[in-house]
């Protein structure tokens, strides 16, 4: 056995980075998790914080929470009915163009979005739709409308994040798919020719069961992420004037922990969180061993 | 190959619909390189849809002469290089120690790896020992904790595995040790692998506001990304004139009457923009394959 250590000594110290830095950055934070049951301060230790039992969880009674809940879940199931089917439909219109070079062209633009921030996204969605100026206001004011203020509007909170998540992640979401399609053997589209198979029953009946695979993959992987909606995207947006629909666990956690400084109670929020996460990627992985054989890991 | 009407009509349809998207993705860059080149009270008039109609360069002679943006673009830049090649050595140096399948433990290294990608402490205990380390308002925050990726390696294993072992045993015959092989064999042969995690990497960095956001509150220590979320909510333009190094500018009164909030805000996220709209046609072949070797399921 010393021997076999001695021998693989070198890929030991290959390793170790990996143990150290998932050591700090990962399993230290997971025992700090007790500060859920502690009434912790920041600078103290965690270890001499007394105990409080379910003290930090008195947020279950709070009516913010559960609409907290339920936007996040309201937000994830939107973003999941519009963001799922989406690339899929534009991947095989992609794959129908005739031209090489147009599809080219439409795949590149269309990857784009994908490499510039929320940030940048939020700047756009103020551009188009400020009071000065903005083209939105702008078009809507000469035809005779009233401005609207899009920014601070609970009821246009959520159309603005599906739609800003679309443009910015569809064309990305392509890639697997047309990926997928390419591998489906052309035989297959001339024996539905033969048939006398037109454009669509072809979709229907060779491109689409070839993208099965594909498609159920993503759809399996996407469950985990349902309660984590993109903190990313929504905090840029988030403001006191749509905080009733926009606010999500995530940003919660955010505002009640780091802004706040109620570190007891957004850790037992985050624990709560991860615990469904958890408990959603394990759900996963047994119906990815069901369906396909294999599970994810 | 002979069409019916029937495919050239939708063929038609599809290119028009397709134009269309791409329209969608590339106008709203357009729109506000037009606003930010316009005179502001000039844009809040409405009107400035494609060309600017007062044209001025006074929004990015502010914003190129704000110190602390410039301070920020430092720090951006600093931290996707550092970033990037530290990223990409620890995991392929992980990645490549445990491709050797006879190692002691693996088994149990790789399912340690595993389980941090499906549970994580959430983020007040991180911001804890962020805290405890010392690297609250430090540079290495944007560098050391995102060092080793877990999905990285995951890629970057499966990868390794695709590479013949007798390249390898070959290279350890001549009594080369595993970190020759890495360097002589390994690194070579992975260079489509490294361009693509390495871009991937890099945007990530380039594009990260939140780590500037919260784990730093000392304004020289913000990258570009966090500067633009800041000033996303700003209500005055005292965030960005406040230090000015290109008084020269401001002096020229008459011009600066017509600058806006909403003209400089957008001369600044173009400034952040143009970057990526620049490298972005070089880097396309490198990231596609990337998310089809991350794809294959390990």
């Amino acid at each position: 056995m010393l021997a076999q250590l001695y021998k693989y000594r070198w890929q030991y110290v290959m390793i170790f980075p990996a143990v150290l830095l998932l050591f700090l950055f990962n399993y230290v934070p997971m025992a700090g998790i007790q500060i859920a049951f502690r009434d912790f301060q920041i600078g103290s230790s965690i270890w001499d914080s007394a105990w409080v039992g379910f003290q930090n969880f008195a947020f279950l009674q709070e009516p913010q929470f559960w609409i907290v809940v339920k936007n996040t879940l309201f937000i994830s199931v939107l973003k999941f009915v519009f963001g799922f089917p989406a690339p899929i439909i534009l991947a095989i219109m992609i794959n129908e163009l005739v031209s090489a070079g147009f599809k080219r062209f439409v795949q590149s633009v269309s990857y784009l979005p994908h490499f510039f921030s929320w940030i940048v996204v939020a700047y756009i969605l103020q551009s188009f739709l400020t009071l000065d100026g903005g083209l939105a206001n702008d078009l809507i004011t000469k035809m005779g409308g009233e401005p609207i203020f899009f920014l601070g509007s609970e009821s246009w909170f959520r159309p603005m994040i599906v739609s800003s998540g679309l443009w910015k992640e569809v064309g990305w979401n392509t890639i697997l798919y047309l990926a997928a399609i390419t591998a489906i053997d052309p035989q297959q589209y001339e024996a539905a020719k033969v048939e006398g198979a037109g454009k669509w029953a072809q979709i229907r009946h060779v491109t689409l069961p070839g993208m099965i695979p594909t498609v159920s993959i993503v759809l399996i992987l996407s469950i985990p992420s349902l309660i984590t909606v993109g903190m990313d995207q929504i905090y840029p947006l988030l403001n006191p004037a749509n905080m009733q629909v926009a606010d999500v666990l995530d940003t919660y956690v955010l505002r009640t922990g780091l802004q706040q400084g109620y570190f007891g109670m957004a850790t037992a929020i985050g624990l709560l969180s991860s615990v469904i996460g958890l408990t959603l990627v394990v759900l996963t992985n047994q119906i990815s061993r069901k369906l396909n054989g294999e599970g994810l890991w | 190959m002979k069409r019916t009407s029937g495919e050239i009509i939708s063929q038609i349809i599809l290119i028009v619909l397709m134009l269309l998207l791409c329209l969608s993705v590339l106008y709203p860059f357009a729109y506000m390189l037009a606003i930010s080149l316009n005179e502001g009270t000039d844009a809040a008039k409405g009107g400035v849809y494609l060309l600017p109609r007062a044209f001025t360069l006074i929004n990015y002679e502010i914003v190129l002469g704000n110190e602390v943006i410039q301070h920020a673009y430092l720090i951006t830049i600093l931290r996707t290089i550092a970033g990037t090649i530290a990223g990409l050595m620890v995991t392929l140096m992980v990645a490549f120690g445990l491709s050797y399948t006879k190692v002691p433990f693996r088994k149990s290294i790789l399912s340690y790896i595993l389980l941090t990608m499906l549970f994580s402490g959430g983020l007040v205990p991180l911001y804890i020992q962020l805290y405890n380390l010392g690297l609250i308002n430090n540079f290495l925050v944007y560098i050391i904790p995102g060092m080793f990726s877990a999905w990285n390696m995951f890629v970057m294993l499966k990868f390794i595995q695709g590479i013949p072992e007798a390249l390898v045993e070959s290279a350890e015959l001549d009594g080369a040790g595993p970190f020759r092989v890495l360097l002589q064999i390994i690194v070579p042969l992975s260079k489509p692998m490294l361009a693509a995690i390495g871009l991937f990497t890099a945007v990530g960095h380039w594009n990260d506001w939140f780590a500037g956001a919260f784990y730093v509150t000392k304004q020289d220590l913000i990258p570009v990304q966090t500067f633009l979320q800041q000033l996303l909510s700003a209500q005055d333009m005292s965030a960005i004139l406040g230090s000015n190094s290109n008084q020269e500018a401001l002096a020229r009164g008459t011009q600066m009457q017509n600058v806006t909030l909403m003209s400089v805000k957008m001369a600044t996220v173009m400034v952040s923009a143009i970057p990526i709209l620049c490298v972005y046609p070089f880097l396309q072949k490198y990231f596609v394959k990337g998310v089809l070797i991350g794809s294959v399921k390990g």
